[in-house]
């Protein structure tokens, strides 16, 4: 008989044991997935904003585009057909998602760069009143948002690797151009632009459902 | 230790302060010289004496605003060294000053030296901005790049102001601030810098601090207030006549941000919103379509949007108006039908039905539809737009019908332009067979309703109620259910407007009695008072008034009583009558007095006073006059009666006064002495006393003979003298005084040659016209002659008893009166008596035939006066 409680006693703490080993593993699954939940919030937002201004951004180099074509005057569009050397490549180099984050980010700086060739060779074009000039500062403005955007994204992402330098050094400008030139050039600039955000847009969606999942 | 420490860092205060001892020799120097103190704080400051032995600590005091600071607030550091402490209070600039009692005649000269000055410029600390906001407004199509944002500022002082700085920061970009003294500031950027992350915080500093608001840290979404909704369209679809789509252009591309909006619609006239669920417009649309509508009704929609995050942005103002017309539907419900009977005829009734609009017409009702029986009516209406949309039901005349006394079913129809509303029945019952009607209507009025109040019949079963109210012409009704024992009249009912208000019973077998009273909305004065005037003339101490009810519409409340004012001077009197008074009679007058009276009309609001009548009451009563004239008659009446019985009771005496037995000349024995004087006299003789009487009314009688008569007397006069005239006897008897002798002119001459013998009379004249006589042209001067008559006197001279026959004579010879005239009575005038004078025979001409009823006394006496 006190075998038999003896034994029913064990089986009990057993059972109790078992129960509050479970609740313990219980809690701590729960957490974990708390944090990763939170942190991936915390990404697919960061995401989101860059995503939205990438969007925006594209909207107005559209608009830009079609002002800068109306500004050119004949042949405009002759003119943006035309291919230019020396502008940054639009697609996305890398393979890893750092990569290709601080690919965005170094392209994007490159495009300032000669956003502001652009600015300052339509600045002696057009009439100072030219709605031209404006967008073109705002869509430079609205780039620099991004990178940093970008960088900042890259710096929550990848907090212990620092942002690489452009593999090519310094942003080369093309040599002086005549008119003419300056004309194609700023065009094939804007074309590429374009091209290079809808080339992030998606670059972005495909990290927010990569990167921010894994979280 | 703290003290030395204290006194230690006083010292370098001392050597850091401004150089105010030193440079200008004074003996004493304060510390600290701070920019600002705090308001509310503790202030420490030290005075110093220096250079000097002549005083001592002990010799200092301290003065703020010219108020001795109390020494508990000093300390003494030592010998040459004093403290205070002071509160800073007030706002106010103020110096604390360190001086020196006056203990030395060096002092007193030497004042401006031993003194030295705080200047206390007091402020606040500056306390941490607090409720800072920002926003951005749109502009065109983009946000601007300027952020305005506000805050909530501690108070500060003009000497010791707050500057506060706003610091931007957009997160990894770029930062911005710009200062200001106020409590808010506006931060311009390049680009408004969308997407990104923005840090806004305030810096608030001054000489006493520095102190942060709370930071921001927002996307700049956050700070957004866009446009309100553009191009904001209403479609109304006949298909759906309860639904409206409304369409609308957000006010800026999507790119810059995502919006939710807000709608928000009211009937046209209406102020009271009715807002879409935000859970339907919490997203980006651009439509949306508006349903469980009235049909055939007004709708004013507004739109406006905001960032779609619910913690972002902020709410945008509200679109214009946009306004649209939902389609016609047919009309919902049933027209309110109600009749009211007109005149009750033997086999006859007839009935006026009348009907509302139904509740929701749901377009323009064109016409109705009555039917009764196998009988069909359609009553076209032709009301404007307005009328059928207005939230007024509009009540129409449908038709008058004869009904017989049987119980009669009615049933009627709205129609409009879509279709027909369901038919409304009103039972007329049998005629005299109309169920009971409510018992204990009450009705009252509060809270600027009227409500009614009643108890259900105790015969049959009700369905509902009908309450109607009537005034003039105006009538209108409105139902109420079966279980309704209070209610308030719904219509617009007037203030100072009767009301008949009704209550009917509607049972299953046709309309019930009706319960009806009378009730004002609310009373007032009334509108004119009555027109009081008198039934008939005033009375002596009573006047009658009438007046007539002041008409209905003029009365606007209940009339409580009449109160009658009748004024007369300075007394006012007043009556009060009851309201169902239109006479009363004034009594208590005043004989021949004017009256005003006007009489005032009286709500429960006061009283109206009506127009002024005034009258004036008789001098006698009725019946006075009369009475008096009877009286008077009456006495008149008795003094002829008397007068009458007299003469003829005492006919002898007046016989004997008046008409005295004359004796007759002609039988007087003096008529044989003169033989010629038959053939003369003979003619005259049946005149002769007449003759005789006329003379002796000129002398009696002649002075009230006007001026016309003598005329006819001169014509006489002429008559007689063509008959030879008279003799001095009749001149003499009545011109000349009794008592004097008469003396007859010279044509007595004529005379005495035709008698036997010539008697000498005198005759006295007057001088002067006699009294009442009229004055002769002719001077005339008093004088007395003798008669050259040689006529032997008479014999009554000397023996009474032939006087009259001899006069009788005389009369016969010389007038030619009527024989009952000279019979009269001659009576002597007292007055001729008295008087002396004697008319000339030209005079007494003229007077004779006046005469005519002189008596014969005068000749009598003058002749016993011989």
């Amino acid at each position: 008989m006190n075998g038999y409680v003896k034994r029913m006693s064990f089986q009990q703490f057993m059972e109790l044991t078992t129960t509050l080993l479970s609740l313990l593993l219980v809690m701590a699954v729960d957490s974990t997935r708390t944090v990763a939940v939170s942190g991936s919030q915390q990404c697919g937002n960061s995401v989101q904003q860059t995503l939205k201004l990438t969007r925006l951004l594209k909207k107005e180099s559209v608009d830009l585009i079609e002002t800068y074509k109306a500004s050119q005057g004949e042949m405009s569009e002759d003119l943006c057909n035309l291919s230019v050397n020396n502008i940054p490549d639009p697609n996305i180099s890398g393979l890893e998602p750092s990569e290709r984050i601080a690919s965005i980010y170094t392209h994007l700086q490159a495009f300032l760069t000669h956003f502001k060739r652009v600015y300052e060779q339509q600045t002696d074009l057009q009439l100072p009143s030219n709605p031209l000039l404006a967008e073109l500062t705002n869509v430079s403005t609205r780039s620099r948002n991004l990178a940093s955007l970008i960088n900042s994204f890259y710096q929550s992402l990848f907090p212990n690797l620092p942002m690489p330098e452009p593999a090519g050094g310094p942003t080369t400008l093309p040599p002086p151009q005549n008119v003419f030139q300056q004309k194609v050039y700023g065009c094939a600039v804007l074309k590429t632009h374009l091209e290079f955000l809808s080339n992030v847009y998606r670059e972005l969606r495909t990290l927010k459902s990569k990167v921010c999942r894994g979280i | 230790m703290t003290q030395r420490l204290g006194v230690v860092l006083l010292l370098c205060c001392f050597t850091a302060a401004p150089p105010a001892a030193a440079g200008h020799d004074n003996y004493l120097v304060t510390a600290p010289h701070p920019e600002a103190v705090e308001i509310g704080s503790d202030f420490t400051a030290t005075c110093m004496i220096i250079d000097t032995a002549e005083v001592t600590a002990d010799d200092l005091y301290w003065n703020v605003s010219q108020a001795t600071v109390p020494k508990e607030q000093y300390t003494k550091i030592n010998r040459t060294a004093l403290n205070v402490t002071i509160r800073v209070s007030g706002e106010e600039v103020e110096w604390l000053f360190c001086l020196c009692k006056k203990v030395s005649v060096n002092v007193v000269l030497n004042q401006g030296k031993f003194m030295h000055g705080i200047l206390l410029r007091k402020g606040y600390r500056p306390r941490r901005p607090e409720n800072l906001s920002c926003i951005t407004l749109q502009e065109g199509s983009l946000f601007s790049p300027v952020i305005t944002c506000s805050w909530v500022t501690g108070p500060q002082t003009k000497v010791c102001p707050t500057k506060f700085t706003l610091f931007l920061k957009v997160i990894n970009h770029s930062a911005h601030n710009v200062s200001t003294v106020e409590s808010s500031a506006s931060v311009a950027m390049s680009i408004f810098p969308n997407y990104m992350e923005l840090e806004i915080w305030v810096e608030a500093k001054n000489t006493l601090g520095t102190v942060e608001s709370e930071r921001l840290k927002r996307e700049a979404e956050y700070f957004v207030k866009t446009n309100p909704p553009a191009n904001i369209q209403i479609i109304s679809e006949k298909s759906f006549p309860t639904s409206l789509l409304i369409t609308w252009s957000p006010p800026i591309d999507k790119h810059y941000v995502t919006l939710k909006f807000e709608i928000r619609f009211c009937q046209n006239g209406s102020h009271e919103w009715t807002y879409v669920p935000h859970s339907d417009t919490a997203m980006d649309i651009q439509s949306f379509r508006l349903q469980k509508l009235l049909p055939d009704s007004v709708y004013v929609t507004q739109v406006r949007c905001k960032n779609l995050k619910d913690d972002q942005g902020y709410w945008s103002t509200w679109s214009t108006n946009a306004t649209k017309r939902t389609p016609e539907d047919r009309p919902t419900g049933k027209p309110d039908l109600w009749k009211f009977v007109d005149s009750h005829d033997v086999g006859k009734r007839l009935v006026q039905f009348i009907c509302k609009d139904p509740v929701l017409t749901n377009g323009r009702i064109t016409r109705f539809k009555m039917k009764i029986g196998s009988q069909e009516w359609i009553i076209p209406v032709n009301h404007s737009e307005a009328d059928g949309r207005s939230n007024h039901r509009r009540i129409t005349s449908l038709k008058k019908v004869h009904l017989s006394d049987k119980k009669s079913l009615v049933y009627v129809t709205a129609v409009n332009s879509v279709g027909e509303s369901a038919p409304a029945l009103i039972v007329i019952p049998e005629k005299g067979r109309e169920l009971g009607p409510v018992q204990q209507l009450r009705v009252g009025v509060q809270g600027g309703q009227m409500w009614l109040q009643w108890t259900p019949p105790n015969t049959g079963t009700v369905k509902e109620y009908v309450v109607q109210w009537l005034t003039g012409d105006v009538l209108d009704w409105q139902r109420e259910n079966r279980s309704t024992r209070h209610t308030v009249i719904k219509g617009n009912l007037e203030k100072f407007v009767c009301y008949n208000v009704s209550v009917y019973p509607i049972y299953s077998g046709g309309t019930g009695q009706a319960a009806t009273v009378q009730a004002f909305l609310e009373q007032s004065v009334p509108l004119s008072g009555p027109n009081v005037e008198l039934t008939s003339k005033a009375g002596h101490t009573e006047a009658e008034l009438q007046w007539k009810e002041i008409p209905q519409n003029h009365r606007r409340g209940f009339i409580t009583n009449y109160t009658i004012f009748y004024q007369s001077g300075d007394k006012l009197h007043s009556v009060t009558v009851p309201s169902n008074t239109t006479s009363f009679t004034l009594t208590g007058l005043s004989g021949n007095t004017r009256y005003n009276t006007w009489i005032s009309a009286s709500t429960i609001a006061g009283s109206t006073k009506g127009n002024n009548h005034s009258f004036t009451t008789l001098r006698y009563a009725t019946g006075e006059i009369e009475f008096i004239m009877a009286g008077a008659s009456l006495g008149f009446l008795f003094v002829i009666v008397m007068t009458m019985v007299l003469c003829i009771s005492k006919k002898d005496i007046i016989k004997r006064n008046f008409w005295p037995q004359i004796p007759n000349p002609g039988e007087s024995t003096i008529g044989n002495w003169s033989p010629d004087q038959p053939s003369k006299a003979e003619t005259p003789k049946q005149n002769c006393l007449s003759g005789i009487s006329v003379l002796d009314m000129d002398m009696c009688d002649g002075k009230m003979v006007f001026d016309e008569d003598k005329t006819s007397l001169s014509l006489k006069k002429d008559k007689y003298l063509s008959e030879e005239h008279s003799s001095g006897i009749g001149g003499s008897s009545c011109m000349s005084s009794p008592r004097q002798s008469v003396s007859d002119s010279d044509e007595g001459g004529d005379l005495a040659d035709t008698t036997a013998s010539t008697v000498q009379y005198s005759s006295v004249v007057a001088s002067n016209g006699y009294k009442g006589q009229t004055p002769s042209s002719q001077p005339q001067s008093a004088f007395f002659s003798r008669s050259e008559s040689t006529q032997p006197l008479l014999d009554c001279e000397e023996n009474p008893d032939i006087l009259v026959q001899d006069g009788s004579r005389q009369s016969q010879r010389f007038l030619r009166r009527p024989a009952e005239e000279a019979l009269e009575p001659k009576d002597f005038c007292p007055l001729e008596e008295d008087s002396e004078l004697t008319l000339t025979d030209e005079q007494s001409g003229d007077w004779l035939p006046t005469a005519a009823a002189s008596s014969y006394m005068p000749q009598l006496g003058g002749y016993r006066q011989q």
